[in-house]
Order: structure tokens, then sequence, then C-alpha cells
């Protein structure tokens, strides 16, 4: 039963998708014969590189391993063929304006960013020279260890060479984040040395739990394929104040919070009136007495 | 009255009062069975729903996460409001000294306890684990509402309990005495231990009058406090339709009407079934008419007050609230409750034949029924209306719609109530037999002589 529905919902999607996928996104002519003002050099496929992994990633993913969100159209991945049949200027309109799910990005990325995008997209183009080369990853392996007295990290990098031996890592950089709940929030970098070697130490503001516990992780950059170092609960973040959830004196408070003027008048009208009532019961226990003096 | 004064004719009376206020007790018809067994049969039921949402959890209920509150809160206030009228007949009018109100007041008081008592049964059935109720007054918090109200609850039927008991000492030890083989053994033994040695003595008489009047005194204020923390209880939330300052004597002012209604209800009945025209006289009808126009007048001044100033200013949240009351879903139940059941009655009774008893106690049953509505509308749809917009929820969470399980708990409530009353009327006399005595001229000494008459 659920199945069925399931297929049917499907169905029913992919009806509704059908007009919008079939439709063309059409760039005017201007637009699309626009050429891309800033260079195409490896600086700025790099710099466009940042913003894509800000921006576009999320939705669009990695280029050319086709692992887009599952939208609908679905975005579709950088490095194909259909994204490569736009021109610069074309990319440049389709980024600005959006169309559907594709929000516009006229008003939060500036121009210049948005032609650094259309450099990054284009490192992939047929008709150019790959300036951004990504290469495997290279075996690495990352040592890590705190110095709670100093409030840093020192950090130990060594990676695989041809001979599969393993030999410092010599300034790559590190990077060195907090453990949060909803991911990792990146702290600061640092850079091995000639034997491999760095040391991070922790800003002095850095705040960590209530009793200033961090949870570092430290990390290599996409190049290398190594574990992450995990030091949980180090100390050398400053405390957290953490607010009371429940503030003094308001309504439906605990016991500890409650304001005195609301637990004296509790008790005195309570009391108060169940010390009437205990009278009036010893009024009426004496009404049995005085059956006996007739 | 005339007073009487010979001991002859004294003693005639007497007897023919004891006679006709211990009907109640002596009364074995079929009627009566069949009246026990379908009120038991009811209740019954009304407790299986019970166990349904014990054994299944509150999810048996229509509430979800907005309406939290439901059928049973909105139950709940109505039975402290009814209860609200032992307080009005059985003190405020008698420390005022108006006699006509003394034959009414066990009545009243009878009310009171069943009320108030399933007030508190409604509360447990309200709990989602009521096998933790002990926990509320193991960790409670002074701070919370729902603790004074638990508090005043508990005063109150504390009280009216004991304003029940204490008038009825002289009675139990008189039925003790007159009273033979038309009463169980069992009963007269009960008698006996709760007359608890009644001579009638100027000691005891004393002793008793001054308990009395501690205890009329004690219970207005707490009476008061138990209808406004209540109405704290909506005051103190952050909602638009509650978010009110005069919740308190609102509250006071309806439970009054409510109260009024269910008395004379009640009064109408014992009068047609127990024979009580004399006592229950067409007076009697025609001064709680009276006193009901009074009380209504009242409500509808605070009526006016409470929905004049949201209704001027409109604002956001609140006029969404009151949309749906004036011409929404709930039009019907808020104009049925204003119209029909306050402006119609105010109207209606200044008019004499309104006030005789039949009429009287039909225009009561009206009343009744939109108190009923007008509690459930206080508590409903300000749920449904959160200052935060409803959002993504199932369509099910916008509205609240009382499953049969609610309705059938709800049941339990009106006849366990009803219930109560007609235990008390089955054990007690509905009216203080020594105060009608005393009433028409006749020396206490009469009282606390054995029946000879047998």
């Amino acid at each position: 039963m659920n199945r069925l529905k399931n297929i049917i919902a499907a169905g029913v999607l992919m009806m509704l998708a059908l007009p919008v996928q079939g439709q063309e996104w059409l760039v005017p002519e201007k637009e699309a014969a626009t050429s891309n003002p800033s260079e195409y050099t490896l600086e700025n496929v790099k710099l466009g590189k940042a913003i894509y992994t800000k921006n576009c990633k999320s939705c669009h993913g990695d280029p050319g391993k086709n692992n887009p969100l599952a939208l609908l159209p679905v975005p579709v991945d950088i490095a194909s063929e259909k994204m490569q049949a736009n021109s610069e200027g074309a990319l440049f309109y389709k980024i600005t304006n959006g169309k559907g799910v594709m929000p516009p990005f006229g008003s939060t990325i500036s121009e210049n960013d948005r032609w650094l995008l259309v450099n990054f997209i284009q490192n992939y183009s047929p008709g150019r020279e790959q300036v951004l080369l990504v290469l495997p990853p290279v075996k690495a392996k990352l040592l890590a260890s705190v110095n709670e007295a100093q409030g840093s990290v020192d950090i130990m990098a060594e990676f695989e060479d041809a001979n599969a031996g393993y030999v410092p890592l010599l300034n790559a950089p590190v990077t060195i984040s907090a453990k949060k709940a909803f991911g990792n929030m990146k702290i600061g970098e640092a850079e091995t040395n000639d034997q491999g070697r760095a040391i991070y130490t922790i800003p002095a503001n850095t705040m960590g739990d209530e009793q200033g516990y961090i949870s570092l992780v430290v990390s290599l950059s996409e190049e290398y394929e190594a574990a992450e170092v995990i030091l949980d609960n180090a100390l050398v973040g400053s405390p957290k104040e953490v607010p009371g959830l429940i503030r003094k004196g308001v309504l439906w408070s605990t016991n500890s919070n409650v304001s005195l003027w609301v637990l004296i008048s509790y008790l005195l009208s309570a009391g108060g009136a169940w010390m009437v009532i205990i009278y009036v019961i010893v009024q009426i226990v004496k009404i049995k007495k005085y059956s006996r003096s007739l | 009255m005339q007073k009487i004064e010979s001991p002859e004719e004294s003693r005639k009376a007497l007897n023919k009062i004891v006679s006709d206020l211990t009907r109640s007790i002596t009364l074995k018809d079929e009627l009566t069975r069949f009246w026990f067994f379908i009120l038991i049969m009811f209740a019954g039921v009304g407790l299986w729903g019970w166990t349904l949402q014990i054994r299944n959890g509150l999810g048996v209920t229509g509430m979800s996460d907005y309406v939290s509150w439901g059928l049973y809160i909105a139950n709940f206030v109505f039975f402290v409001a009814i209860s609200l009228v032992g307080l009005l007949i059985s003190s405020v009018l008698q420390l005022l000294k108006i006699s006509w109100a003394k034959p009414v007041s066990r009545a009243a008081e009878q009310i009171a306890i069943a009320a108030v008592a399933l007030a508190g049964i409604i509360i447990v059935m309200d709990m989602g684990r009521p096998d933790r109720l002990l926990n509320v007054f193991l960790h409670g918090r002074f701070a919370s509402p729902i603790i004074w109200d638990l508090t005043v609850v508990s005063t109150y039927l504390a009280i009216s309990v004991l304003l029940f008991y204490i008038p009825l000492i002289p009675d139990l030890a008189l039925m003790h005495e007159r009273m033979g083989p038309e009463l169980p053994t069992w009963k007269r033994k009960l008698y006996k231990v709760l007359a608890l040695g009644w001579h009638g003595n100027d000691k005891q008489y004393k002793t008793a009058y001054h308990a009395l009047r501690v205890l009329m005194i004690l219970i207005i204020p707490v009476g008061l406090s138990i209808h406004t923390v209540t109405s704290w209880l909506f005051a103190a939330t952050l909602r638009p339709g509650w978010d009110s300052t005069i919740f308190g004597p609102y509250f006071v002012a309806g439970a009054f009407v409510a109260g009024c209604g269910a008395l004379i209800i009640l009064m109408y009945v014992y009068r047609l079934r127990y024979g009580l025209k004399d006592y229950y006289t067409d007076m009697h009808f025609d001064r709680m008419g009276k006193l009901l126009v009074l009380v209504s007048l009242v409500y509808l001044y605070f009526n006016i007050n409470e929905f004049f100033v949201p209704v001027y200013k409109m604002k956001l949240a609140e006029g969404v609230h009151l949309k749906t009351l004036f011409s929404g879903g709930y039009a019907f139940m808020f104009w049925f409750a204003q119209i029909v059941g306050l402006l119609l009655p105010i109207l209606l009774i200044q008019l004499k034949f309104f006030r005789k008893p039949l009429p009287l106690s039909l225009i009561s049953v009206v009343i009744l029924l939109s108190a009923w509505f007008k509690r459930f509308l206080i508590v409903i749809p300000t749920m449904e209306h959160p200052f935060l917009p409803v959002q993504n929820v199932p369509d099910s969470f916008h509205h609240y719609k009382p499953t049969s399980t609610e309705m059938m708990i709800m049941l339990f409530s009106f006849f366990a109530a009803l219930l109560i009353i007609s235990i008390l009327a089955k054990l007690f006399p509905v009216i203080t037999i020594w105060e009608v005595a005393e009433e028409q001229g006749i020396d206490k000494k009469y009282l606390s002589e054995k029946s000879n008459s047998q």
C-alpha cells in the first residue's frame, strides 16, 4: 500500500517537474555575449572555488562527481557538458538572475565574485586549459596533542612518499576547529614548519563550555587523505556564561526560584484558611464534649 | 407567620415537618431505584472510558500540541463555577440575614460539595499520568497557579463539607430519636455517630452557631479565591483572549449565574419529587429569580467590559481570536451563550410569570447549558490561536475535536455529580429541619423530644 502511494507520489512529482525540465533556460543574446572581465588565472580560479564552496556546493555538489542535492529540476554538475555549453556571459546571467529553484545571487554575491565563479566553472571547460588540477589525495598522517598549560595544540604531519614510507609533511596548512553540535567551527589555521611540525596557540577569547572545555578537531586540507584528530575536552577555552533558563520570580518557576512575596502570600492564605478550619473542627469536638456536661 | 404557642400544636406541626422533610430519605419506589441505576450505569460507562485513557494514554483524546486543554478543563471550570453557589446562598445571604435563603442553603451546599469534588477529580482525569499525582504534593511549585488551584479546591471542599455538616447535627439527633423502623439500622447508627450526642442544650447551640458563623465568614475569601485562582490559570498565561486583568471577577460573576441556575433546577426537582411545595414556595422561586437577574446583570456588565476593550483595539492575534467567536466557527455557541443564555433570561425573568417555578426552572436549564458553552469558549478557541502562527503541523492540529473517550469521561463527571447529590439527598434531609421548625415558632425543647406519634 505504502509502495503504491510512493509510486503515485513520485509520478505526480514527475508530471509537475516535466514542464520545468522541458523549458529551455534562455539568455538574452546581448547578455550571453558579455565577456569575463576577470582574468582566467590559477589565483582567480582558486578564489572562485572558495566562493563556490560557500554558496553553490550545497546544491550543485562536487564538480565532476555528480552528487547534487535531490531537487527538481536537478542542479546541474558544473563539470557537465550541459553546464559547459553555456558561454561566460550566459553563466554570469544565470548566476545573477536565477530561475525556479536556482536562487538569484545578484544581490548576495558581488559582481566581481560572480565573474570569479565563472572562472572557476570554466576550469572544467573542454575549451580551456585546466589551471586548478584536482590530484588524487595523498595519504597522510596527522598527530596532535593539547598543551593545556600553554593553551596550544602541538601538531605533527607526515605523508606517504613514493617509496610508501612516511616522511614529514612540510609547509602544509592545518585547520584547527571546535566540534559543535551542528558541525565543526573553524578556530584558525597553522602551517607546518620544515620539520613537519606546527604549534597553534588557541586565541585567549575562544569560548568553551561552562567549564571552558573545547573539543578540538585538527585536520589537513582536502589534498591529503588523513584521519582528522579529535581532542576531546581540552581545557583551552574561556568558560561560557550560561544564564539560568528560569529567571527568578516568574510565574511557574521552581521552588528555589520562587519570589518571597509569592511564597509568603501562598503560605499565609492557605495556612490561615486551614488554621480556621482546624478551629472549627475543634468546635465540633466541643459540641460532642458538651453532650456529656448536660 | 403566626407563632405556635400550645405544646400540642407545636408537636403536631413538628411531626408534619419531620415527615415532609425526611421524605427524600424514606421514599422507596421504583423511580428511585431506576434513577440510581441510570446514574451508576452512566457513571460506570464514563469510568470505563477513563480506564481506556489510562491504558492508552492521553492520545485517545482530541488534545494535541496546540490545544492541550480541551473538554476536561472546560468542564473543570464549569464545575468550579457552579460550586460557588454554596458561597452565595449559604454564606452571603445568611450573613445578610435573608431568611428565605435558609431552606435553600442545604441544597446549595449539596451542589457545592458535588461540584467541587468533581472539579478535583476532573483535574486528575486530565493528567496523562494520574499515578504521579502524589508528585504534585511532594514537588509542587509555590509559584504555580496549579498548586494554588489544588489548594483552594481542597480547602473549599473541606469548608463546604463542614458547612453542610454543622447545621445537620441537630437534624441527625432528631432523626435518630424520632425515626423508627422506616429506616434501616445502619442509617440510624450512622445518624447516631454523626449526631455527636447532640442534646440541644444552650452550650451546644452556642458552639454550633459560633462555628457556623466562622465558617460562613471563612468561605467568602476561600470561595472567591477558588474561582479567581481558576481564572488565573488562564490570565497568568500570555495568550489572546486570556490576557485580561478582570478575569477573576468575570469568572466569579459567571459562576454565580451558573450556580443559581443549577440551584433553581435542583429546588424544582426536590419540590416536585418530595412534595416540598410548602417549603420551596413560589416566593422562594420568585426571590431566586430576582437574585438570578441581579447576578446576571453583573455578569453582563463584565461580559461587555471583557469584550468591548479588545474589540475596540482588535490587535492582531486578539482580532483573529475574536473573529472566530463573533463570526467564525464558534459564532453560534458564542451568541447563544450571550443572547439566549444571558440577555434573554435577564429580560424574561423581569416578568412575574417567568419567576414561577416551572418557567424559571426551564430558563435555568438554558442558562446552565450556555454556562457550559461559555466555559468551552473560554478554553478552546484561545488554545487554537496562539501568538505564534501554527505552522507545518497536520491539519488536525489546527482544530480541536473531542473524541468519544473524552465525551465518555465528561459524561462520567455529570453523572457522578448527580450521584453525589442524590446520595446526599437519600442520606440527609434536603432542608434543615430545625431551622424550619424555628422559623415556624416551634420551641427548641420539642426538637429533642422523642416522637409520640408512633
